[in-house]
Formats: C-alpha cells, structure tokens, sequence
C-alpha cells in the first residue's frame, strides 16, 4: 500500500516535553519543553546551573530524565541509542581529547566511528586548524582544542547537532569562523541546539531563543520576539548639567517617563523618541552630550524577564 | 530509518590503531614491560640460583624459573599498571563521556586498549623468550598447550586485577600508585626476587596463589610438563573472577 499522498509528517528534529531532573535534593530540569525543527538554530540560554546542560545531556542520551520525554528525529536517545549516536553530533562543554594523538589522528578517528561523514581535512580548515593538523591536542590552545572539539562533532555529518558554550575561549576571527560554520549547518537542513549565555551570540545566530531559570521555560521566541515578550521600553538617554523642563519632554508623544539621576536622564517611552526628544531640548536651550537611543538587548530581556544577568557571573549554586 | 547503525568495521580498527600510537607514545609504559623482563633473565641466568632437581627436572633455571616469572612481569606490569592508567586517564578526561556519544559508545575504546595490552604483553614475552633462546639456549615448554593455557589464565587474571584497579582508582596516579603496589606486592611474595620458598611459610603459601607466583609455578611447571600445583591455578580462577567482579560492579564511565 502507497503512503496516502499529501500526508505530511513532520517531526522537529529535536523534541523535549515536560523533561524533569533532580539530583539528589536539587531540581536540574523541572518540566522544560523544547522543540528544534531541522535547518534551524535555536539557542538554550540561561545562567549556569538553570538545568541547560542537564537538559542537553538528556538529549545526547548522557541522562535519563526521571520524567517527560526526549526525542532525536523521533527516536529516543536512550533507547535507541545506536540510532540516535550515527544522526546526533555533541560537542560537550568539556572538550575531552585523548592528549596523545594529533588533531588530524583524532579527525580520522571519529570520522571512522561514523558509517558516513564529512571529509576530515576540509572540516579542520572550515574551523581554521588545517596548519595544526599535526599537532598532539594537548599541545593545542584552548581556543584551538574548542574548535577542535567542535569540529569532530561535525565530522559524522550529523543531522542534529547540540552545542555545549560553543564560542568559550575563542579570539574574535575564531568566533567567526565558529559562527559561519554554524550557519551553513542551518543553511544544510540541520538542527542546532546551541547552548549559550553570550547574548549577542544568540541573537546573531539562533532563529528562536529559549530561556531558561531555576529549571523551566521562562520564554520561548524569537530573539526580538522575547526583547518584545519582555515588555522593555526603547530608551533615550542624554547627560547634561542644565536644569531640564521634564514635564515639558513628559508631553510629547510617545513618552512614558523622565528619570534624572544626577547628570544623566533617561526618556523611556514607545516608537521613535530620539527626534522629538533633540528637537524639545533645542528648544529648551539644553546643552546635552551622549544623546543617543537605547533599543532593549536580549540581554536585558534576560534580565527582566528572570530578574538577574545572564553571564557568568550570574552564577547561582547547581 | 533503515541505515545501519553502531561502530563500523573500520572504526574498530580505528579505535584499535589509536591505543597502539598512545600506547607507543606513552615512552615509560612501553619500554619497562619490554626491558625488564630480560634484565630478570639475565640476572637468573648469570647468577643460576643452586636449585634441587626436584624443582628443576632436567630444565634449566632460565627456563623453570627465568622464563617464567619474566612472563609474569611482563603480564603484571601491562595488565595492572598500564592499561589501568590509561582507562582511569579516559575517564578522568571526559574521553569516555565523549566517545559515549559517538556511534562507538564507551564500551569499545576499554575493549581496543586491552586489546593493545594483550599485543603488547605478547611483544614482551616474545623479547623474553628471544633473549632467553639465544643468550641461555632455551627451549620451548615439554607441555606446550599447558604452557599456552597458563598464559591465557595468566592474562585474564592480572587484566582482571587491572580492571578492578581501573574501576576504583579516580585518578591515573592513583592507578598506577595501586598497580605498582600490586606488582611490587604479588611480586616480591611471588618470586621476583629471589627463591620464594626462602620467605616465611605462610607468606610462600600466599605468594604461590597470587597471581604472580601463581603465574611462575604454572608456566614453570609446564616447561618441566609437570602437573602445576592446583592450588595456583585456582588462584588465577578465583582472582579472574574476584578482579572481574569488583570492576564489573564498580566501574563508573565518568
């Protein structure tokens, strides 16, 4: 019997649902859902210790999830775990090289691990270690073993690939480089899920952006979709020592608010504020200096939507 | 989905040429195993130990002797101080973990190290009994198969002794620290330096069950192609079983 035409089945590449995790008294993933459908990046953010790596280690099949279900092209990463190690390709936190062997010997071995794959000599020049080829990885730097790292994540040409902090250590160029390389991925049809707490990473990179605290979803969107999710205001901001006529910017329109803190004021409101807001302070005779207009980052989406940073030093106990 | 999937034919010939160059490039582990044997013949050979014939049969020392405990140097210091160190080097490094997710999984790249071991232990009792047959004119066992049996049940004993190290050691200093001591302590009760039957009664009765003595009396007996002592040869058993049991039951992958 012929599959009945015009049935479409689509399965995201990735599909996380309800996924919860506790060791021993503490709640990694506490009900994190999560899909990433084929050519697209998504990226998994969050500050350490929020259940990022708890979830992509359940999604490498690393873990099992005390509950809720994890699917790799429809197959579950634990107990069809052969199936899902020749489609999925990790490139973890830790970069876990064996020492001894060259970066071109380790390319040729996890190429053979895998029945097919991409040619290991070209993936080391895509990631700009061709010239290290012969060099014992732990002779390498830890810019050079990342993207050492990553680059023997790509070599079985995976359909699926999880990113674990895949920039950390890199020079601006390698970053790059890192960054096209994952681009192109997408472009091919493969799902990214990228685990990040660089902001500007995420929003340069990943079609939708999941954050993450304290083990749940707290937003789920595109990255300007969770700037706008955040409800934050574009801002303009100007310093000046003259006395400012607030209620007179409070008039015009789109203004929400004035804050003064010492020299520096701040106009938040909706739209295009900075015009109007140079044209009245012209009017007023203002001498203002550093006017400019601040569109809300992802990072302070991040910041409102979970009430701390993102980065590193937001760090909370695991 | 109907691809094939696990570790292709290649990738076990890959993992396997990948432990042989570590193992190569690990310079102390692979010279001892091959340089120390013959140092023990040499220096059984030269000073031949005045031993009765009810030990000796109509062998030379070289051969009841020498040989023997060579092969067992060769099997201790392979199976209980290099391989463990380079398992608990595997998992102290998140080598495990990353092969874990890999079509390969874990599982083979431990079964691609003993493999090397095992070359490298027959590399070493090659060299042996090459010095051996030229510079003291030995011959091969009057029980060969005896002989050859022994080796086999040697070798699972000490590569089980090993794995147990691997699974309990957390470090590779701490396994290498644990596989010297091993080899130094089956050794010395065993017969590495000198006529175990010069210790104290109880102390020889112990070191003829270890593994190394165990090892010694077996393989000399077969070159004599006497029956071996069957309290040796369940030594080799009971420590293949104990040595598999304890790494069966405490190994950890990461």
């Amino acid at each position: 019997m012929p599959p009945a035409t015009g049935t479409v089945v689509v399965v995201d590449a990735i599909e996380v649902r309800g996924l919860r995790k506790r060791y021993g008294g503490t709640t990694a993933a506490d009900g994190v859902d999560l899909t990433v459908p084929a050519g697209t990046v998504v990226g998994l953010l969050g500050p350490n210790g929020v259940g990022k790596t708890t979830t992509v280690e359940c999604v490498a099949g690393l873990r099992t999830p005390d509950s809720g279900t994890v699917r790799v092209l429809g197959l579950d990463p634990r107990r069809d775990r052969r199936a899902v190690r020749a489609v999925l390709g990790v490139q973890l936190q830790e970069a876990a090289l064996h020492d001894m062997l060259t970066a071109g010997e380790l390319m040729a071995l996890h190429r053979a691990l895998h029945r097919t794959g991409r040619d290991p000599g070209g993936l080391l020049d895509a990631v700009g270690l061709g010239a290290q080829a012969g060099i014992r990885s732990d002779r390498l730097s830890g810019g050079q073993r990342q993207r050492l790292s990553v680059a023997l994540a790509l070599v079985g040409a995976p359909r699926v690939v999880v990113l674990d902090e895949l920039t950390t250590g890199l020079d601006p160029a390698s970053r790059e480089t890192v960054l096209d390389l994952v681009r192109g991925l997408a472009a091919g049809g493969v799902a990214v899920l990228l685990v990040s707490h660089r902001m500007d990473e995420v929003e340069r990179l990943c079609d939708r952006a999941v954050l993450l605290d304290a083990g749940r979803v707290v937003a789920d969107a595109s990255p300007d979709g969770l700037v706008a999710a955040a409800g934050l205001a574009p801002r303009v901001r100007f310093r000046t020592d003259a006395v400012v006529d607030r209620s007179a910017l409070c008039a015009l329109p789109g203004v929400d608010a004035v804050t003064r803190t010492g020299h520096e004021v701040a106009v938040t409101g909706r739209g295009e504020l900075l015009g109007p807001v140079g044209a009245e302070l012209v009017r007023q005779g203002v001498v203002a200096t550093g006017l400019r207009a601040e569109r809300p980052t992802l990072d302070d989406a991040f910041l409102a939507l979970t009430g701390h940073r993102a980065g590193p030093r937001a760090e909370v106990a695991a | 989905m109907s691809a094939r999937t696990g570790l292709p034919a290649r990738g076990w010939g890959a993992l396997v040429a990948a432990e042989a160059r570590m193992v190569a490039r690990d310079t102390s582990g692979l010279v001892v195993p091959l340089l120390l044997p013959p140092l023990i013949l040499v220096m059984v050979g030269t000073t031949a130990p005045d031993l009765p014939p009810e030990v000796l049969g109509d062998r030379s020392v070289v051969e009841v002797v020498g040989l023997p405990i060579a092969c067992a140097t060769v099997l201790a210091l392979v199976g209980m101080v290099n391989v463990p160190s380079f398992v608990a080097t595997y998992r102290r490094s998140g080598v495990l973990r990353r092969l874990g997710v890999t079509p390969a999984g874990p599982a083979p790249v431990l079964l691609a190290q003993g493999i090397v071991g095992v070359a490298q232990v027959a590399a070493g009792i090659g060299v042996a009994f090459g010095v051996a047959a030229v510079a003291f004119g030995a011959g091969i066992p009057a029980a060969p198969w005896a002989a050859l049996g022994g080796l086999v049940l040697a070798t699972a004993a000490f590569f089980a002794l090993g794995a147990a190290v691997a699974a309990l050691a957390p470090t590779a200093n701490a396994a290498i620290a644990a596989g010297v001591v091993l080899f130094f302590g089956t050794g010395m009760l065993g017969g590495m330096f000198g006529d175990p039957r010069a210790l104290p009664g109880p102390l020889a009765g112990i070191g003829r069950v270890l593994p190394y003595g165990a090892t010694a009396e077996v393989l000399g007996t077969a070159w004599r192609g006497v029956a071996p002592d069957p309290g040796a040869v369940a030594g080799l058993a009971v420590t293949v079983l104990v040595g598999a049991g304890v790494a069966v039951r405490f190994f950890r992958w990461t």
